[in-house]
Order: C-alpha cells, then sequence, then structure tokens
C-alpha cells in the first residue's frame, strides 16, 4: 500500500491553503526524508518557505532566481506580484497539492507564500546525465552516431533537432505509484494514425504498476498478446532511426531513465532493416539483408537440420561429407541430438556469461571457453568438430539480427528438439505451426508478417530486397498511417 | 485465461522435453548403418546371393582414405538377401547411397529383371543407381583390387559413368532406364559388360599406379611386387551387353557400342581413329580426330509398302594427332583434314552402322527402340510392322563428316 | 462490410493450394489408366473444373453474398444446412486419400530407417489449429506459400528437364476413349477444387477484371499439373505406374545429384511444406461446415471433430487402406462429379434468381 497521504492527496483534490505552516506542515509529515530541504524566507513582509529535493535542483539558479530578488522585497506583495518577481524561465502557479508533490518530486523547486493559497513551481532541474554517445547495440560505419540517454528531455531535445515540425508532438503521461516516471508519446500529426495514438494514451494511462523502471515495462502492458515469445513492440536507442519510423506512421514512446524508445505498431521485418542500409547504396542494403535473411536461417535451422539429416535422413547428405560425419562421431558417447542439445546449452552459457561478467574477464572467458573448452571437449571426444562448428556457426549467424536474438536462441532449443525427436518433418510442421500463428498474429491491427502475409507489394521494396529511395514514393502501406506520399519523384526541372 | 494458456504452453515445452530426452525412437545411430555403395548380384544354387561394398569411415590424422567391406547374404530374392545381409551383420542396410549394380553372369541363363526389378519397386534404393553385368562372378569384381580408387565399387563407377571430355565409348545404364526399356514393347533393354584387365596386361598401360607400397628398397621382386600386382587390376566396359525380354541375346563390341552411342547422345569430345591414309609423299599414316560437334537423328518411316529407319549423323572433326615423319605445323592449330580421311571415316562409320542394325535384327535386340518410334510416330501402321518390324526394317544411312579442309 | 479475404489471395489459394495434392500418387493412377494419355486425363477433370470455376465466378458477379447466405435466401436455413452437410461430407472424403498419401510419403521416403506412421502425426496439430482460426489465415498463408510452391516446382522441373523424352506422350489418344475416361472418372476426386472457390464466394470483394485473374491463377495451377504430367511420363516412360510418390521422384536423375547430394530435396521439402497448408484445406472447410450446421459455441470443437475422424481413417482404416483406397476411387466417383463441380456450377442459378430479386428491388 503507498504512502496513505498520498493517496488521499490524488483521490481527494487537497488544495493548497493559505497558511503557510499548515502547508509545510503537511509537507514535512508527507515528504518525510532527509533531502528534502525546507528554507524560510521573506517576500517583502510575507513569510514564505522555498521546497526542494537537494540533489535534483540547481542551487546556484535557486540563489540568483529566488533568493536574490526575494531579499530585495519590501512591503505587501500580491500572488501576481510575486510571481512576476522571480526571472526563471519556467515557473507555473500550483493551486493543488497534488500537483505541487508531483513537481517537487520531478525536480522543480517549490515557492509557498504565507496567505497566499497557491504555491510557484520553478523549474531549475539539474542533475548528472550521461553524455550522448554511440548505443552499442546499434553501431554504424556511415552514419548517424548519437544514441539516446536516460533522460527525457534530452531525448526529446534529439528528436526536436531532428524533426523541426511544428507537426511533432509529445504528449505526457505519468506511469507508476512510486516512481512516478514520465512517459511521453511522440508522433507526427498529420501521418500517425490519431486512432492509434489515443489508443496508447488510454492503455498508459491505465498502467497500474509501483515502478516503471525502463521502457521494456511499458511494452508489456501495450502488447497485445500477453505470452507471446514474439515481440510486439519495436524498440531503437537512435535518434535517426526513431525519425525515420515516426515518418512512417508510427508512435514513439519515451520513458524517463530508458535510453529505448519504443515504436507501435512492429512489423517484424523491421528487425532486418539496420540504419545503415538506408546509408548505403540500395545493392548494398539489399545484399547485406539477403545475408541476414540467410544467416538467420542458418542460425535457427542448422542444428536441427544437421541432428534431422544425422538421425532419419542420411540421403539429405553427399556420401563423402557423410563419411567425414561418420568418422567425427565415432567414440562420441552421446547420440546426434543429446549431443547438439548440450554443445547448444554450453553455447548459452558463455553467451550468457560473457554479457554479464566484467570486461575485464571476458577475455578469459573467450579463451576459456571458446577454444580451451571448444578443442579439448573434441579432442577428448565428448563433442564431435562437425557438431562444435555448427553451434559456433549459428550462434555467430544469430547475432547477424540482434534485436530477434532472444526470441530467435529459443526457437532454435525448440526446433532442435523437435528435429531430434521428428526428424525433418517434425521441423516441417512445427514451422507450419510457428506460419500459422504469425501470419494471424496482430498488433492494433497491423500484422506482424506484413508486407509479406498479407502481401503488400508497394511494401516489398523496402524488405529483402532494398529499392531505390526514389522508388519508395510513398509511405509502407503495412502501417495504418494517414499521409501516404513521402516522395516527390521530380524535382521541378528534372526530366 | 492467460495464465491458463501459459500453463499449458509450459507443459507442452515440459512434454516435449520429456519426449527428447526419453525417447530414442527406436532409431538407428548412423554408426550402426552400414553405407552400402555398390552391390553385386550373383546367383548361386537356387539362391540369390547379394554382395554389398560397404564404405567404411577409417580416416585418422595420417590417413585420409576410407576403406571398405564386403559383406554377403542369401536369400531367395534379391530383398530377402538383403535382409540376411542385415542379419548377419549387426548393420542396418542404407541403400540411398548404391550408385552400382553388378549382375554377376550366372543371372544372365534366366530373367535378370527378377533381380533387378526389386530396386525399382523399393524407395530405399536409388533407381537412378548405374547397372551393369560383370562377365563373371559380381562379387568378385567387388573384391578386386584396383589402384584406380581404394574402394573398388568407385574405381568402377568412374570406368562407367565418364564425364564430357572422356570418350563416349561405354553405353551406361541404370535401373530405372534398364527396367523402363525391359516394360517397354520391345522389351529390349542393354548393360555394359564390365571385363577384368588381368595384372599383365594392365601394367604397360600403367606407370606410376600402386607405387606407393612399401619397398624398402632392400628385396626388389619380392613380396612387395607382389603386392603391387594385386593392385593393378583395371576394368574395361566397352562391350555391352544386350538383353530381349530380360534375357541376354548378344554383345556390341568397342566399335559398336561407341556407333551406338553416337546414336543415342551427343558424343563431343570423343576421338576416332583412321588408319592407313596415304599422304602427301605417299606414305601412309594414322590420324586421331576429335569430333567436336555431333547432329544425329535416327527415324522409323513407315508406309502400306516400307519401313524404313533413316539413320543420319553429321560430325563435324578436328585432328588431334597424325603419324607423320615431316610435319610443318602445331596441333594447336586448326589442321586442315585431308579429303580422303573424311571420306574414309564415313565409309567406316556407314558400315558400323549396318553391323549394328545387323546386330540388332539378328540378336532380336531392339536396343535403339525402333518398334518404340514406329508406336509413336507411325501409330497407323503400328498394327501392321510390330511383329516384323526388325526383319523388314530397311535402314538409310547418311553419315557426313565435315572438318577444315 | 470488411471482408475476409482480397482476390489476390483468393487467385494466389489456386496456385499455392490446388496443384500439390495431385501430385503424389494421382500421376501413378493415371499412368496405369491411360498410358501415355495421362495428361490427356488430366486434361478432361482441368476443362471440367474450369467450368464449374467460371460458373462460380458468374455467381460472383451477380452476388455479393458468400454460400451460407446465398443458401439460406433460397432454400431456408434447413435447406442450407441440408446442402452444407453433404459438402461436409464431401470435404472429409476428399481429404482422406491426400492426406494418406503423405502419410505414406513421409514414413517411408523420409524415414528409410525406420517408418512409422507416428511422424506423420504431428500435422494434425497444424491442421486442428489451422482450422480453429477464420477464413484470412488461408489467405494469409497462400501469400506466402505460393512462392514456395511455385519455387518447389520449378526446382524439380529444371533438374529434370534434361532427362525427359518428351516424345514419351506420343501417339496421342492411342490408349482409347474408353480408358482415358476411365482415368480421368477415376481420378476425380483429386479435382473439384471449384468447391473450394464455392466457399469462397462472397468472401472477397468481386471488383472488374477480377474473374479474369482467377481464371488466369486457375489455368497456372492447371499448367502446373499438366506440364508435370508429361514431365512425369517422360521420366519414367513404360515405369511410371509404380511410381507412387511421383514429384518427389522425377529429380533425381541429373548428373549434378551425383556430385552434390540430393538438393533436390530443397524444392520437394518446400512443396511438402506448402502441402502441409494445402492438406488442411479440406479439413478446413469441413470444420467450417460441420460448425454452420451444428453452431457450436467454441471455435475449436468442430475442428476436433474433423480431425478425429481423419485420425481415425488415417490409423484404424489403415489395413484396410486398399479397400478405401478402391471405394474412393472408384465406388463413388458419381458424389465427387456432383459434389465437386456440378452443385458448385448449379449455384450460379441461384444468384440469377437473386439479381432478378434485386433488379425487381431497385426498381421499385
Amino acid at each position: 500500500m503507498p504512502n496513505k497521504k498520498i493517496h488521499d492527496i490524488n483521490t481527494k483534490r487537497m488544495k493548497i491553503e493559505k497558511t503557510l505552516d499548515k502547508n509545510v506542515n503537511f509537507l514535512k509529515s508527507t515528504l518525510n526524508s532527509e533531502d528534502v530541504t525546507f528554507l524560510d524566507l521573506k517576500i517583502g513582509n510575507k513569510n514564505a518557505v522555498i521546497v526542494f529535493i537537494n540533489d535534483l535542483v540547481d542551487k546556484n539558479s535557486v540563489g540568483e532566481l529566488i533568493l536574490r530578488p526575494a531579499s530585495q522585497t519590501k512591503g505587501e506583495l500580491d500572488k501576481t506580484q510575486i510571481f512576476e518577481l522571480f526571472l526563471s524561465p519556467e515557473k507555473t502557479k500550483v493551486t493543488e497539492m497534488k500537483d505541487l508533490i508531483n513537481d517537487l518530486l520531478l525536480g522543480n523547486t517549490i515557492l509557498i507564500t504565507d496567505q497566499i493559497d497557491c504555491a510557484f513551481s520553478f523549474g531549475l532541474k539539474f542533475f548528472e546525465k550521461r553524455a550522448i554517445t554511440e548505443p552499442p547495440t546499434s553501431t554504424v560505419i556511415k552514419g548517424p552516431r548519437e544514441g539516446f540517454v536516460e533522460s527525457l528531455p534530452v531525448n526529446i531535445s534529439l528528436m526536436r533537432r531532428r524533426l523541426k515540425s511544428p507537426d511533432l508532438r509529445f504528449e505526457n503521461v505519468t506511469v507508476g505509484k512510486y516512481s512516478r516516471t514520465p512517459v511521453t508519446l511522440c508522433y507526427i500529426d498529420g501521418i500517425a494514425d490519431k486512432e492509434l495514438v489515443n489508443q496508447l494514451k488510454a492503455k498508459l494511462s491505465k498502467i497500474d504498476i509501483d515502478a516503471v523502471l525502463d521502457s521494456s515495462y511499458i511494452s508489456k502492458f501495450i502488447g497485445e498478446h500477453k505470452i507471446s515469445l514474439f515481440k510486439q513492440i519495436g524498440n531503437t536507442e537512435k535518434p535517426d532511426i526513431l525519425a525515420g519510423k515516426i515518418l512512417e506512421g508510427r508512435v514513439a514512446i519515451f520513458v524517463d531513465g530508458s535510453p529505448i524508445a519504443l515504436t507501435v505498431p512492429y512489423l517484424l521485418i523491421e528487425d532486418f532493416q539496420s540504419a545503415s542500409d538506408y546509408y548505403n547504396s540500395s545493392y548494398s542494403a539489399t545484399f547485406a539483408r539477403q545475408i541476414r535473411l540467410f544467416s538467420i536461417f542458418l542460425a535457427l535451422f542448422l542444428p536441427a537440420l544437421f541432428v534431422s539429416a544425422e538421425l532419419f535422413h542420411l540421403q539429405l547428405i553427399p556420401l563423402s561429407f557423410l563419411l567425414t560425419i561418420v568418422n567425427s562421431i565415432k567414440g562420441i558417447p552421446l547420440s546426434p541430438s543429446y549431443e547438439m542439445f548440450f554443445t547448444l546449452m554450453i553455447f548459452e552459457i558463455l553467451n550468457e556469461a560473457s554479457v554479464r561478467m566484467p570486461k575485464y574477464v571476458g577475455m578469459v572467458v573467450s579463451i576459456v571457453g571458446g577454444l580451451v573448452l571448444g578443442e579439448t571437449a573434441v579432442t577428448a571426444g565428448i563433442i564431435s568438430a562437425p557438431t562444435l562448428m555448427i553451434i559456433a556457426l549459428s550462434g555467430i549467424c544469430l547475432y547477424t539480427v540482434p534485436e530477434l536474438e532472444q526470441t530467435f536462441s529459443i526457437l532454435r532449443i525448440l526446433f532442435l528438439i523437435i528435429a531430434g525427436s521428428f526428424g525433418l518433418y517434425g521441423l516441417i510442421i512445427s514451422v507450419a505451426l510457428l506460419l500459422t500463428y504469425l501470419i494471424t498474429f496482430e498488433n492494433y491491427k497491423t500484422p506482424i508478417l506484413a508486407p509479406f502475409s498479407p502481401l503488400i507489394k508497394e511494401d516489398l521494396k523496402d524488405t529483402f530486397y532494398k529499392g531505390f529511395l526514389l522508388e519508395q514514393e510513398n509511405r509502407p502501406l503495412s502501417l495504418k498511417n494517414v499521409n501516404k506520399r513521402r516522395i516527390k519523384k521530380k524535382i521541378d526541372g528534372d526530366k | 485465461m492467460q495464465s491458463r494458456k501459459s500453463k499449458f504452453i509450459m507443459l507442452l515445452v515440459l512434454f516435449v522435453f520429456i519426449f527428447f530426452f526419453s525417447n530414442d525412437f527406436g532409431l538407428i545411430n548412423v554408426e550402426k548403418t552400414s553405407i552400402i555403395t555398390a552391390v553385386a548380384i550373383d546367383y548361386e544354387n537356387d539362391e540369390y546371393v547379394v554382395t554389398a561394398q560397404i564404405a567404411v569411415p577409417e580416416a585418422t590424422d595420417t590417413n585420409t582414405e576410407n576403406q571398405k567391406a564386403q559383406l554377403s547374404g542369401k536369400g531367395a530374392t534379391v530383398g530377402e538377401a538383403l535382409k540376411d545381409l542385415g542379419d548377419v551383420s549387426g548393420w542396418f542396410p542404407k541403400l540411398s547411397f548404391c550408385n552400382l549394380i553388378i549382375l554377376g553372369n550366372s543371372l544372365t541363363d534366366d530373367n535378370v529383371i527378377k533381380a533387378v526389378d526389386y530396386f525399382t519397386k523399393t524407395l530405399r534404393v536409388q533407381d537412378s543407381a548405374l547397372i551393369a553385368l560383370s562377365e563373371k562372378n559380381a562379387k568378385d569384381l567387388l573384391t578386386l583390387a584396383t589402384p584406380l580408387d581404394n574402394i573398388s565399387s568407385f574405381a568402377l563407377q568412374k570406368i562407367i559413368l565418364k564425364n564430357t571430355g572422356f570418350d563416349k565409348d561405354v553405353a551406361q545404364s541404370d535401373v530405372k532406364t534398364f527396367c523402363s526399356d525391359y516394360y517397354s514393347i520391345s522389351e529390349s533393354s542393354y548393360m555394359p559388360l564390365i571385363k577384368v584387365i588381368p595384372a599383365g596386361e594392365s601394367q604397360k598401360s600403367q606407370s606410376s599406379g600402386g607405387g606407393t607400397q612399401n619397398s624398402g628398397g632392400m628385396n626388389p621382386g619380392t613380396s612387395a611386387s607382389e603386392q603391387k600386382g594385386d593392385k593393378d587390376n583395371l576394368f574395361d566396359a566397352k562391350t555391352t551387353a544386350l538383353f530381349l525380354k530380360g534375357k541376354k541375346v548378344g554383345e556390341l563390341d568397342n566399335n559398336l557400342t561407341l556407333i551406338f552411342n553416337m546414336l543415342t547422345s551427343p558424343i563431343k569430345g570423343t576421338v576416332l581413329t583412321v588408319k592407313d591414309m596415304p599422304d602427301k609423299n605417299g606414305e601412309k599414316s594414322n590420324y586421331l580426330l576429335m569430333v567436336m560437334r555431333s547432329i544425329r537423328s535416327v527415324k522409323v518411316k513407315a508406309d502400306e509398302n516400307d519401313l524404313k529407319v533413316k539413320i543420319k549423323i553429321n560430325l563435324y572433326c578436328k585432328i588431334t594427332d597424325h603419324t607423320s615423319k615431316n610435319s610443318d605445323y602445331s596441333l594447336s592449330q586448326n589442321i586442315p583434314i585431308p579429303k580422303i580421311v573424311l571420306e574414309k571415316l564415313e565409309k567406316d562409320l556407314t558400315s558400323n552402322i549396318e553391323e549394328l542394325i545387323e546386330t540388332s535384327k539378328q540378336s532380336g535386340c531392339d536396343f535403339l527402340q525402333l518398334k518404340q518410334k514406329l508406336y509413336r510416330n507411325n501409330y497407323k501402321h503400328y498394327a501392321r510392322y510390330k511383329d516384323n518390324y526388325l526383319s523388314v526394317i530397311k535402314p538409310e544411312i547418311k553419315v557426313t563428316v565435315s572438318g577444315q579442309t | 462490410m470488411q471482408k475476409e479475404l482480397k482476390t489476390r489471395q483468393v487467385c494466389l489459394f489456386l496456385i499455392a493450394f490446388t496443384p500439390i495434392a495431385k501430385l503424389f500418387i494421382m500421376p501413378s493412377v493415371l499412368a496405369g489408366k491411360a498410358n501415355e494419355d495421362l495428361w490427356i486425363c488430366t486434361l478432361i477433370n482441368v476443362v471440367l473444373d474450369f467450368f464449374t470455376i467460371a460458373s462460380i465466378i458468374y455467381a460472383c458477379k451477380n452476388t455479393d453474398k458468400n454460400l451460407t447466405q446465398l443458401l439460406e435466401s433460397s432454400f431456408g436455413k434447413l435447406g442450407a444446412k441440408f446442402i452444407v452437410g453433404i459438402f461436409f461430407i464431401y470435404f472429409i472424403l476428399k481429404a482422406i486419400l491426400p492426406i494418406s498419401e503423405q502419410a505414406d510419403y513421409v514414413k517411408l521416403t523420409l524415414y528409410t530407417l525406420k517408418p512409422t506412421v507416428l511422424y506423420f502425426l504431428p500435422f494434425f496439430i497444424v491442421a486442428f489449429y489451422v482450422c480453429t482460426k477464420n477464413l484470412r489465415v488461408l489467405g494469409r498463408s497462400a501469400d506466402i506459400l505460393w512462392l514456395f510452391t511455385i519455387i518447389g516446382f520449378l526446382i524439380l522441373f529444371a533438374l529434370s528437364i534434361a532427362n525427359i523424352d518428351f516424345g514419351a506422350i506420343l501417339p496421342l489418344g492411342a490408349n482409347g476413349v474408353k480408358k482415358i475416361i476411365d482415368g480421368s472418372y477415376t481420378t476425380l476426386l483429386w479435382f473439384g477444387d471449384g468447391a473450394y472457390l464455392l466457399f469462397l464466394m462472397g468472401e472477397f470483394k468481386f471488383r472488374k477484371n477480377d474473374g479474369k485473374k482467377i481464371i488466369l491463377s486457375f489455368l497456372i495451377s492447371s499448367l502446373i499439373v499438366l506440364l508435370f504430367m508429361i514431365i512425369f511420363y517422360g521420366t519414367f516412360t513404360y515405369i511410371s505406374h509404380r511410381q507412387r510418390f511421383a514429384f518427389t521422384e522425377i529429380s533425381k536423375y541429373t548428373s549434378v545429384i551425383n556430385n552434390l547430394g540430393r538438393f533436390d530435396y530443397i524444392g520437394i521439402l518446400l512443396i511438402l511444406f506448402s502441402n502441409v497448408f494445402a492438406l488442411s484445406v479440406p479439413l478446413f472447410f469441413a470444420s467450417k461446415s460441420l460448425d454452420y450446421i451444428l453452431g457450436f459455441s467454441k471455435k475449436w470443437i468442430s475442428p476436433l471433430i474433423v480431425i478425429g475422424i481423419q485420425l481415425f481413417i488415417l490409423i484404424f482404416l489403415n489395413e484396410y487402406y486398399a479397400s478405401v483406397e478402391n471405394f474412393l476411387m472408384s465406388k463413388i466417383n458419381w458424389f465427387f462429379l456432383i459434389v465437386g463441380n456440378i452443385l458448385p456450377a448449379l449455384c450460379v442459378l441461384l444468384t440469377k434468381k437473386e439479381s432478378k430479386k434485386q433488379y425487381a428491388i431497385e426498381k421499385i
């Protein structure tokens, strides 16, 4: 149960009273914490108190913009005179205790004055934030390197710098009973579907959770299929990618404290599209996407195909290769499917360990795990060389599309188990089952497999084939967007 | 509802895991599978004896070659013999890699289809496997050592399955072709007849084969040379065995096999020899011509009075060698072929074709599938000639050989 | 009102799903009946289907209603249920042989070491899942799988074309009309694709030129089947009638296979993948028919019944497979002809009445 007083404030719409002591006492009892500072001062003849949270405000600004002008006042000042006295660019009048506390917790400085039934809130926030760097999850060779940071205002500023349009809209919602995290919807009015924006706003405002510590919390709430293995909400750490997505008609969601922005609706093909595809020639982008597709195919199916061929369908393997395989598996104590499964598990363990452990021991892990473990396991006859090679190849291939790594690594294990139990036909059946699931999978009325299923010819130009920029005249039809055209093909004077 | 769904999914995953770890579905491990690369079938004491050559992977760090093993099984049918083979070895016979089926001579006393048919009826075997007849015992052919390959069936395949660039001098056939010819209206089929070229004869044609034996250099001419001799068997498949209704009725020799191939498929790269041709000095020399292009057609024309087979061959050749005392050009040049050589070749080929048709008539084996051509293209007259077509058919042969003159 | 399907999906449905089931044992059955004239038998059935489909397209022009609405407006609810019931039986019967062919194929050619029907049973999970979905699942799967089917066949055709004796289909009609008609009549169960289109009627918005597109798709799918028949007979000639799993056999004689292994399996697997959905199509329509007749509250009940029936037939009637095959191919061909071709074609009469009624209303 959260603080009862806070609960009362929220529900009973408590007003700020004219008596200073009453207000201050209430605040002291509600925010009973040592980092909340109450500073007495006089404004003219009136007693006043400044309240702020120690590490969230710029104290110099408090001195310069509030204390100094206050010390120079004399006589009786009314509400308006006091408000105009202070030169802070971000100042508001607050009449309800709920808003006062909200502003205070956000890092604003509050001035409460005796005999006045409102308080003044000044935006003098200052806290340490991370510098803007290139996000490690989506690095590019050519192209913008800026990435979002944990600070919401910084992220909003990054978007504003890219899309200097009056139609770029930001709408705020606060989520989290304890965290009171600001969540901002970002979209372009006139491109994004208004119904989608309203739907999202309604969903966000209904979220009832203690705290939102990262944007991923939000994605769990706004996804329509709660137990799905597949991603339903897109995400990005780069403002240039987000700007592109917003311009296609998507709606972005920023969460304060998270460098990852969410995008809705999500298409599976998005994760095969890399930012650099749009900065390189369409030939190399198409090639890169084909490579990614092929890699994902290998990553998902290679262990399963190998095991099923080895166990059930020897005829699929060319004779000379088969003889090599038989040579290498002689004396291996495990059956091919168990061998592959356990090797895959070891790979996943190494993977998990290398992500978690400190960087300076990471090198040791890769040497011990990759070289020593692998080499000795083969030499000792515990696992065979082809198995090790297949797992290594499959593992590397998965990272060509890092966004899908989590989903696909689970699928890889499932496919392996099915192939080991039922062979190739079992594998075909499981893929058919998956396909049936995916083709009927919709999120915010957008099919996840679009533009392949349903087939949208126009949108195929930005899938595994990356068309030339001028070919992509319209925004994706797979998404529900309002204004379809985005490129005028001919520049005046062109022939 | 959602929690019920997720519980169901968890249960399903658990079930799949348990299934995976607790059931081997009676799988046959690849190590317990015998990879049969060739099968030899003989008929002994009223039983089929099937000998399978099995590739046994034995590669080590120092030796990359695979070994072979021969196993035999017996039975009243080929299927039973194969089953027997598995029973005596404990290996599950895997026939998908069997690319060669050799029939022993003993099978030709009866209808060979009784043995071969099994391979088109079952899905366990590739009916694209090559088929050949052994001059003697089929089993012996698989056990022979040859310098061509560690595994003799691979060596035999090299001989039968000649790639582009080699002479088209083997009339290759596979199980499917043999059976479909057998079941065709002419009931005539063929396959190459494999002869073993014994050690003594082969040695002269072999320069360095088998030279990897441990000589030690101490006792030349003793056991080491004997071992070498054991490995000196080569194979010849240029003779073609002819079958009518599954029984062997004749053979085509080297020349006729080549002509037969010339009439049934393109023969680019094949060389033809023209002997004893006078050169400009009046001396006799031999020419070796390579076929650069071949166009052929075999058509059956029928009317009320006549049944004709019109055979046309058009070859474009180039000299690749000729015996001469004094030559002033190199072979890389396009050397003009003397007209007299072309005429001689045309004459030789014409008489060979005549001989080929005569062989067909005498043996009764319609290996050129003339009856089929009659049926397909002259259906009106099919009934008239279907019973005596081989005896009444008249060949019309036109051979044209050209080259740079 | 938003329609479940697009015309494009109907067209791709015909290309993706209708040719595959015809290419397992049907070619060998036809070769056994009519030898080199097998493609003429196929052509006759294709022409029959063509007329059925053309009639349905004509019906689509006249009305926007789907089958059940059309039947209800003409025969009342009870009459509609009766007719849909006939189609339910038709779809159940139509599915039996293709499913057991596929089961046989899976166990005999894919699992040569240890063949058992167990390996095929997971198919019913997919079929059940597909049947629980709405019509959109067929359209959307067709959107993807047409490519699998086309690429699969292209691979197989490309690999087999070098070894074909095209002269094998000569002389035309030498087997006589009786054998040809017998061949066509025996293989009716694999045709009758008009019944599928009948159930798709009214589920997509029919625009001008849509009829041509549907006919073109049907012709492409028929061309695949006809071409396959010719390639098949050209490959196996006199032993064609023994090639039970025809489409997996035609491509293995190319010399490239010897060097690279059975890479023709890429094409085979693509087609097998499409076939999982193609086999689910009659079951899908059977379960929708049952749902309409009995009006179950839960969407999984009718699929469960339909799958149960098929499972029963596959497992328990397996011992009497030859009798079942004989029953379907020679005893109830008339049923397949009537329900698969004649009944769908007759629906055009209902829509004529419909359009007259509409015209009268508009006049008033």
